[in-house]
């Protein structure tokens, strides 16, 4: 199967049909937000038929790759493609009441978050460096836009140029990661540098290296690994609340989703080298991240910097090589619903466009509005790391392959800062629920949507947490 | 062995009692306290056929279920009772509903409250049982939630502080024995050619003595943290004291013996060539857990931090036991946990009562109460006797025994731990005498109410198990005698330990003998 095969990208292709739509119905009909609701939620479906399609499609025929052999068809590409449907459609639902606020506006909302999805879809996909690069670009300018698309909030402006200017600076290294790599493979494509590294001896071994840390690089900043994090927790508190989950799931699964293509089936042959480099980035980023967190009086930095130490802790389980990814792949899925529906939760709290959520507002939460603050304190337990939810699998799994990959030193420094995350995750339940309420005024109940995120990243988080086979089932059900 | 799965039953049946009680509308609320304490004793007649039904003179596990869990990972929900396990499941059925009964002054959200006190109690009696190591691991972790919250949201004016104090405290050993769980899991798959949790299988693996004075490490920090061996133990008088009495009544009645049922279920069986080597350490240890919770409880001025104390004493003397190594030792290791759940609990209800009664804890703030509460006087002096060792009464039996059983491994350490059996003479006498006799010279004391009737039906269990088992000790001996034999044997047999034959003189494990 390499030949062109549109079934390899129909995702994708759909995303962008979709977005295209939305604009043009905007542009001469001037619709009803319902109106745009129902092509958005046709476009999701249509999506997720296609992701079907492609699930049993490597069912019957294997995995492959297709146009030139730029575009992977696998088990990895399927699953982070599973998962960004997911993210997008709880990211939509979120997000839904600060389009709604934009007026006009909103038909741009919905196609970047459209494009952005596919954009990192392709990314989980890409079998050549400089579709990779491609891929990374289209999900992060949309990204970019939908950071400063509240236009009169100075804050969220200022989110929007701090993550383009950092995300543009990344995506510079990673390129020029890019072309270091060539020069030491003589190819973009990642599984002929793969075979080129394995069939002959590499001339210039310590360039192929360089090129190889700077994509790593690359990608650590979109994945916000310590210490290419520093945007982060600035965007998160600064971008408008419906969109930050989004924002910060998509681009994590994208990224990891390329590093795990670009370093297991590309740099096979060096997975000594690289994976020393990644454990200790994991090393720094879950240590930083946990000390981090600590310090933070925003939940939406908090969540930021937490973001950091489950970055590392993602990484711990790419040390291990293919044998760590289908627990990468479990942690990934589980923790981009714990993040959608915590923003969620930010987002009934503080309001859908605002910046900012402070911990005060937290307060007697329990009382005041049950639901978010029973939701937000299983999604906090789970994200400790708790057993009884997939926070705990995810880290059992990780730790596990880490384990057996030799890096037995990273566990017990994730485990460890695992015992101290408790402190800023159990810090928020306890102003839920410990704390008066000290007449603090009822939340408005959150709409029926919004409920639904909530209910469903909490009921995910808890069932496939006492359940997790099927789950790992599905994300891995067409192996390799 | 019946066809009806009892030990899950005795899991599942408080989780979903406390799912139906936070189902409870808010404007049916009158019916949470009722409903949550008919509830709660669900489980009692389930655990007394078990105990009527388990097979005495077998050493093995009983009433075993195991159903898959999570297949790639050879994870199983398997249960399975022995003597060790047993009569700490029936404890925690009983103190679940006496702990609920002695609450009904909690009026702030009672439905959390009652749930919270089930879900413990259901992950309580799923450590007990389980014989899964993952699934051992995930109870005693998801316990600390219920525990947490009881402290934190219905604790006295600290206890925020106590509750996270209590939670990262336990968290921090379970993470590294997480660590040993997956060595071990891998070492399992090494050897049989998949992973697996399985505690049995655990068991014939072939371990190192490397291997296991690591592992031996982690499990032992974990639970030494829970039971609490000094110098671990400063989270338990900020959790004891902070918690309401239902919490202080679970914390030291059932949690406290999380640490030594796991070192006794876990660290002997699994590492036993580690297990010689530990000896020292763990021995010096609990002796001085023994001394030095003794004396600051003698010096404490409030009543409540004088029975945490006396919990880190009294914990020490099951430590002791257990590393003795020998049979007696052993038996009086597990009697004693059994007793302390009884006498402690009942002497934090006792602190409760008269606290709801009075608003202070503090001593100095009482003096002749017996003449205004004849009834509590006589009941306080009953328990303090039992805890202090009273012939005739549980503490006696298995105090008795640890000392008979610790003496000729590890004479020199008994002799200073023996003074403790003195020591809790004095701070439990010594504060019945400020409490109660004398004088009633503070005219707030004066016109303090005795025992409800109700409140006595709360103690009639404690006080009946209390009897039985220091005037007919066969009863709970029986049933945990060959399980503890079982685990000497084991160690015997995997390294050149020779226990002492009960009453003969044996070898000295370390400071003695020749």
């Amino acid at each position: 199967m390499t030949g062109v095969s549109y079934l390899a990208i129909a995702p994708e292709l759909l995303l962008l049909v979709g977005a295209v739509l939305v604009l043009m119905v905007d542009v001469f009909v001037h619709p009803q937000p319902r109106i745009h609701g129902w092509i958005t939620a046709l476009t999701f479906a249509s999506v997720a038929a296609a992701i079907g399609a492609q699930w049993h499609r490597i069912g019957i025929d294997g995995v492959g790759t297709s146009f030139g052999g730029t575009l992977f068809l696998h088990n990895l590409s399927v699953a982070a493609r599973s998962i960004l449907l997911v993210v997008a459609v709880l990211g939509v639902i979120t997000a839904w009441e600060m389009l709604a606020g934009l007026g006009r506006r909103m038909a741009e909302g919905l196609s970047l978050v459209m494009v952005s999805t596919a954009g990192f879809m392709l990314m989980g996909a890409s079998a050549d460096l400089v579709m990779v690069f491609v891929a990374l670009e289209i999900g992060s300018i949309a990204l970019y836009v939908l950071a400063g698309i509240v236009r009169n909030s100075r804050a969220g402006d200022e989110a929007a140029m701090k993550y383009f200017l950092l995300g543009a600076f990344a995506s510079a290294i990673f390129i020029y990661g890019g072309a270091l790599a060539y020069a030491g493979t003589g190819t973009t494509n990642i599984v002929e540098a793969g075979t080129a590294m394995a069939s002959y001896h590499t001339a210039r071994p310590a360039v192929l290296l360089i090129g190889m840390a700077l994509l790593v690089v690359g990608t650590g900043f979109k994945v916000t690994a310590a210490p290419f994090h520093s945007w982060a927790p600035d965007v998160y508190q600064g971008a408008p609340a419906g969109v930050v989950g989004f924002m910060a799931a998509a681009a994590k699964v994208g990224g990891f989703a390329a590093l795990i293509n670009i370093l297991i089936i590309g740099f096979d042959r060096y997975q000594d080298a690289w994976a020393d480099g990644l454990a200790l980035l994991a090393a720094v980023s879950i240590v930083s991240g946990t000390l981090l967190a600590i310090q933070q009086s925003d939940l939406r930095r908090m969540l930021a910097y937490s973001g950091v130490a489950h970055a590392g802790f993602i990484l711990t389980g790419i040390t291990a090589g293919l044998a760590g990814s289908d627990g990468v792949l479990f942690y990934l899925a589980t923790y981009s619903v714990m993040l959608v529906g915590a923003f969620a939760a930010v987002t009934v709290v503080s309001g859908p466009a605002t910046s900012g959520s402070s911990f005060e507002e937290y307060r007697g939460l329990g009382k005041r509005s049950p639901l978010v603050a029973g939701v937000l304190a299983v999604l906090m337990i789970a994200m400790s790391g708790m057993p009884l939810t997939t926070g705990f699998f995810g880290k059992f799994q990780v730790f596990s392959s880490a384990w057996d990959g030799g890096y037995r030193w990273l566990v017990i420094v994730g485990l460890l800062s695992s015992v101290a995350a408790f402190y800023f995750y159990l810090r928020l339940v306890v102003l839920m629920y410990f704390r008066p309420a000290d007449g603090r005024p009822d939340h408005p109940a959150p709409s029926g949507q919004m409920r639904l995120v909530l209910l469903f990243s909490a009921a995910a988080t808890v069932v496939f947490g006492v359940f997790p086979s099927p789950l790992l089932g599905w994300l891995t059900q067409a192996g390799g | 062995m019946t066809g009806f799965a009892t030990l899950s039953a005795l899991v599942i049946v408080p989780a979903v009692s406390a799912v139906i009680v936070l189902m409870i509308p808010e404007r049916r609320r009158e019916l949470v306290r009722p409903l949550g304490v008919v509830l709660s004793l669900l489980p009692v007649p389930l655990a007394l056929l078990l105990f009527m039904d388990f097979d005495r003179g077998e050493a093995g596990f009983q009433f075993v279920e195991r159903v898959v869990w999570i297949d790639r990972l050879g994870v199983a929900w398997h249960l399975g009772v022995d003597g060790i396990s047993l009569l700490l499941v029936v404890l925690t059925t009983v103190l679940v509903p006496v702990a609920l009964g002695a609450s009904m002054r909690i009026d702030r959200r009672v439905r959390l409250f009652v749930a919270m006190n089930l879900l413990l109690e259901a992950g309580l009696i799923g450590v007990f049982l389980s014989l899964d190591l993952f699934l051992f691991f995930v109870f005693f972790e998801v316990i600390l939630i219920p525990m947490t919250f009881i402290i934190g949201i219905w604790g006295s004016d600290n206890r925020i502080y106590a509750a996270i104090k209590f939670f990262l405290y336990t968290a921090f050993g379970s993470a590294l024995m997480l660590a040993g769980i997956i060595a071990l899991a891998f070492i399992h798959r090494d050897q049989t050619g998949e992973l697996g949790f399985s505690y049995v299988a655990m068991l014939d693996l072939d371990l190192g003595s490397d291997v296991q004075r690591w592992l031996f490490g982690a499990f032992a920090l974990a639970f030494a943290i829970k039971v609490p061996i000094f110098p671990l133990h400063t989270w338990l008088p900020d959790a004891h004291v902070e918690a309401p009495t239902a919490g202080s009544v679970l914390l030291a009645g059932v949690l406290l013996k999380l640490g030594t049922y796991g070192l006794l279920r876990f660290n002997l069986p699994l590492f036993p060539e580690a297990t010689l080597d530990f000896v020292p350490l763990l021995a010096t240890l609990a002796v001085i857990g023994i001394i030095y919770g003794a004396a600051v409880a003698i010096v404490q001025p409030d009543l409540k931090k004088l029975v945490a104390y006396s919990s880190v004493s009294h914990l020490g003397f099951i430590v002791l036991g257990t590393f003795a190594l020998t049979s007696q030792g052993l038996q009086g290791g597990v009697v004693q946990m059994i007793n302390h759940g009884l006498t402690t609990g009942a002497l934090f209800l006792l602190v409760g009562i008269i606290y709801e009664r009075r608003h202070t804890k503090i001593i100095a703030d009482f003096g002749g109460l017996a003449s205004s509460m004849p009834v509590f006087a006589g009941m306080f002096l009953f328990i303090a006797f039992a805890s202090i060792g009273l012939p005739g009464l549980n503490g006696f039996v298995g105090e008795f025994l640890i000392l008979m059983g610790s003496y000729p491994t590890l004479p020199y350490y008994t002799v200073v731990a023996a003074a403790g059996v003195i020591l809790a003479a004095v701070y439990l006498l010594w504060a019945y005498e400020r409490v109660f006799t004398g004088p009633l010279t503070d005219p707030a004391n004066r016109r303090l109410p005795d025992l409800t009737m109700g409140e006595v039906l709360l103690f009639v269990p404690l006080v009946a198990l209390i009897v039985l088992l220091g005037v007919y000790p066969k009863v709970a001996l029986d049933v945990i005698g060959p399980s503890t034999d079982a685990v000497l044997s084991r160690v015997e047999s995997a390294t050149t330990y020779v226990a002492p034959e009960p009453g003969g003189s044996g070898t000295a494990l370390f400071g003695g003998g020749e």
